[in-house]
């Protein structure tokens, strides 16, 4: 057993609060067979992904290049969650003014929060990565093992960061606002991300390689400007300088916390007396469906990280704007954009009705009036299948524009894609929020494996409804 | 005239029996204070009346209905106040309104002077369109009361609503109660606040281990405990003693 009140200790605690937070622990009894399913599948795609690197190995500077790319999605990605897990362990437990109260040295508390939302922010891409990275190295590729030490240590220069921005903005600004700055910046990189990938879509193919060229590494790729780079190529020497520089940060950003923090000055910021206005209500309704729908939307649109993450789901409209809009050519031609509204709208009903079902802080106070039970699961339902429908609306639009005869397919294939995400998510809600300190999720990965699940089948059947050659390819002559 | 409330045999076990074979009836017009030690079955008590958990046997009538059978009809004219506020964090108190009013189906223009007449003397007006979430335990608490009374309910069941509350606030829940129960409401309530028992309670019930042990006035409840010139406390005590 550890020390009490020793360093160790209190990791050891932090580690548990935030493995008991985590979306994997209290979901579902059954969500960790599909979780080791998927990731069986992962390890098998990442074997011949690995045979393909290893058969075809890229010249130096290119490495280097696609490990800065690396690098820098993992900055990212990492950082938006960071400052959303900072936000947690300062101000979302309310747990801080009693470790100050406490005899443990307030800086061992501090250094136990940043480094538990380093390894909590590590975690997936460690596990996701080193998919790949155990890959190469049973084709002999150890270097690629580089990638453990590589993320801990840039997960350590994003928690530092992520704890000085959110101490500047919650100071400034106040928890909520700060942590809209999180998923703003989830969003902007997912979206960049997301771009860059779409990119020999909409630029030139020379445009294109004058960009790549830009970005590759002028003079030595060895040089001492690339070292994160050759860190995760497995250089000793770049590790070990990229390690000391992540260890360097963290410490500075501790120690000039570590003040204000000890003093609870970091708290005690944050702290803003009355709630932020709303757009005046009083439109009274006689009507128990008409409250509760009521009192669902505006649960939604107040959902913290609601534009955002309805934002991510609705990337798979660029591509069909595109293909509306006749500026890209996929497969047959417009038929393509079917199959893809059909994911999307399961997507977004999933999303909505998991906010319903997280969003009800009260469930007991429409079971204390007089209304029949299955009032309050007709009102989710209702409020994710309006606010799914509002967002398809538009496309569902541009399809009837451009090709009306299309709508015969795609519409009952929305419905089947609304109605059974909705069933769904009602009974297996996916994780959108981390749990208050000391309670369960009420989400389950499993929901988010089945939902994706069932939104692919639809838009495979409406695909293979639209396009009947579709897998034609496949048998033989 | 009906009886506000009438149980009669009220069982309720979990893993051990949590209420026992109880008998309650309060009057029309009657502020009732249910009172016992932590685990009692005070709350499940509360609960089984609101028809928000079904005994394992008994009855339970609201001027006349009968909760069991007609759950929808007798939760009409209940107001259910729990110890942990039913709020919403990200509504206004004005929108929670709307949305209780909505569930009770008062008639909106009524529901609407109701609500500013509630915010108004439960000092909320000025924080009437902002977001709960910021509020303290005490606005939470008044909130959810206004949220209890917008629809003027003949029968209130109250857990530990004072919880949360200054002294300003308190006198004024209390006073606005007294209203409520001289306009012939009936009131049962759970506090661990013995004096707020004896000064607003017409009559009092003090239970332990799922079973009433005495009812009555404090001179009856004296009586029954052996306590002579006993304050409430002291026949709380010696009645829950063993």
């Amino acid at each position: 057993m550890f020390r009490p009140a020793g360093f160790a200790w209190l990791l050891a605690r932090e580690g548990r609060v935030l493995w008991r937070g985590s979306i994997l622990v209290r979901t579902h009894k059954y969500v960790l067979a599909p979780v080791l399913i998927t990731g069986l599948m992962f390890q098998g795609v990442a074997l011949a992904l690995a045979a393909q690197i290893v058969r075809h190995p890229l010249p130096p500077g290119q490495m280097v290049l696609v490990a800065n790319l690396n690098l820098f999605f993992f900055f990212w990605l990492m950082l938006s969650r960071a400052m959303t897990a900072a936000i947690d362990v300062l101000y979302g437990r309310g747990d801080v003014d009693f470790l100050l109260a406490s005899p443990i040295p307030p800086g061992r508390v501090l250094a136990v929060r940043m480094l538990g939302v380093a390894g909590s922010v590590a975690a997936p891409w460690v596990l996701l990565g080193g998919v790949l990275a155990n890959a190469l190295a049973v084709y002999g590729q150890l270097w690629a093992l580089a990638i453990y030490p590589m993320l801990l240590a840039e997960a350590l220069v994003v928690a530092a960061l992520a704890f000085a921005l959110v101490v500047l903005l919650a100071g400034w600004t106040g928890p909520k606002r700060a942590r809209r700055a999180g998923h703003m910046l989830a969003l902007v990189a997912g979206v960049f991300i997301f771009a860059l990938g779409q990119a020999p879509r909409f630029m030139s193919s020379a445009a294109l390689g004058r960009f790549w060229q830009a970005l590759l590494p002028v003079g030595d790729a060895r040089g001492l400007r690339y070292v994160f780079a050759n860190g995760l190529l497995g250089h000793p020497w770049a590790l070990a300088l990229s390690a000391g520089f992540s260890g360097a940060v963290f410490w500075l950003v501790w120690a000039a916390l570590g003040g204000r923090f000890a003093s609870g000055a970091i708290i005690a910021a944050a702290y803003r007396p009355g709630g932020s206005a709303v757009r005046q209500g009083g439109a009274f309704r006689a009507s128990p469906f008409a409250a509760v729908l009521m009192k669902n939307l505006r649960l939604l649109t107040r959902f913290p990280g609601v534009v955002t993450q309805t934002v991510y789901r609705s990337l798979t409209l660029v591509p069909v704007v595109m293909i509306l809009a006749g500026r890209l050519r996929v497969g047959g031609g417009v038929e393509v954009v079917a199959p893809l509204l059909v994911f999307l709208t399961g997507q977004l009903a999933l999303f909505f009705i998991s906010v319903m079902v997280g969003s009800d802080e009260s469930p007991e106070l429409a079971a204390s009036a007089p209304v029949a039970p299955a009032l309050r699961r007709r009102g989710a339902l209702a409020a994710a299948g309006y606010a799914t429908l509002v967002l398809m609306a538009l496309p569902v639009i541009g399809v009837l524009a451009r090709d009306a005869a299309l709508l015969a397919d795609l519409l009952p294939g929305m419905a089947g894609a609304l109605a059974s995400n909705l069933a769904l998510g009602l009974r297996l809600p996916i994780p959108l929020v981390r749990a208050d300190f000391g309670k369960a999720q009420t989400g389950t990965v499993l929901g988010l494996i089945l939902g994706v699940g069932v939104s692919s089948a639809w838009s495979f059947a409406v695909w293979l409804l639209v396009a009947p050659h579709a897998l034609g390819w496949l048998l033989p002559g | 005239m009906s009886e506000a409330l009438r149980v009669r045999g009220l069982s309720k076990s979990f893993a051990r029996p949590v209420i026992a074979g109880l008998d309650l009836s309060i009057a029309p017009g009657e502020f009732y204070a249910l009172l016992g030690p932590n685990g009692a079955g005070k709350t499940t008590t509360l609960r089984m009346i609101a028809g928000l958990m079904r005994p394992d046997a008994g009855s339970v009538c609201v001027f006349g209905r009968d909760v069991l059978a007609d759950p929808l009809g007798a939760k009409a004219i209940m107001a259910w106040l729990p110890d942990e506020p039913l709020l919403y964090d990200r509504l206004s108190p004005m929108e929670y309104l709307e949305f209780v009013a909505g569930l009770w189906r008062v008639e909106p223009a009524l529901a609407k002077s109701r609500a500013e007449e509630l915010l108004e003397t439960l000092g909320l007006w000025a924080h009437r369109f902002e977001r709960c979430e910021g509020f303290s335990r005490g606005m939470k608490q008044k909130t959810v009361l206004a949220g209890a009374l917008i629809h003027e309910p003949r029968f209130l069941l109250l857990d530990e609503p004072f919880t949360g509350l200054d002294a300003a606030s308190t006198r004024l829940v209390k006073e606005i109660l007294q209203a409520r129960v001289r306009a012939g409401a009936a009131v049962i309530l759970t506090t661990h606040i013995l004096d707020t028992a004896e000064r607003l309670a017409a009559r009092i019930g003090i239970i332990a281990g799922g079973r009433l042990l005495a009812e009555g006035d404090l001179a009856a409840l004296q009586r029954q405990a052996g306590v002579a010139h006993g304050s409430l406390e002291d026949v709380f005590l010696q009645l829950t003693a063993s």
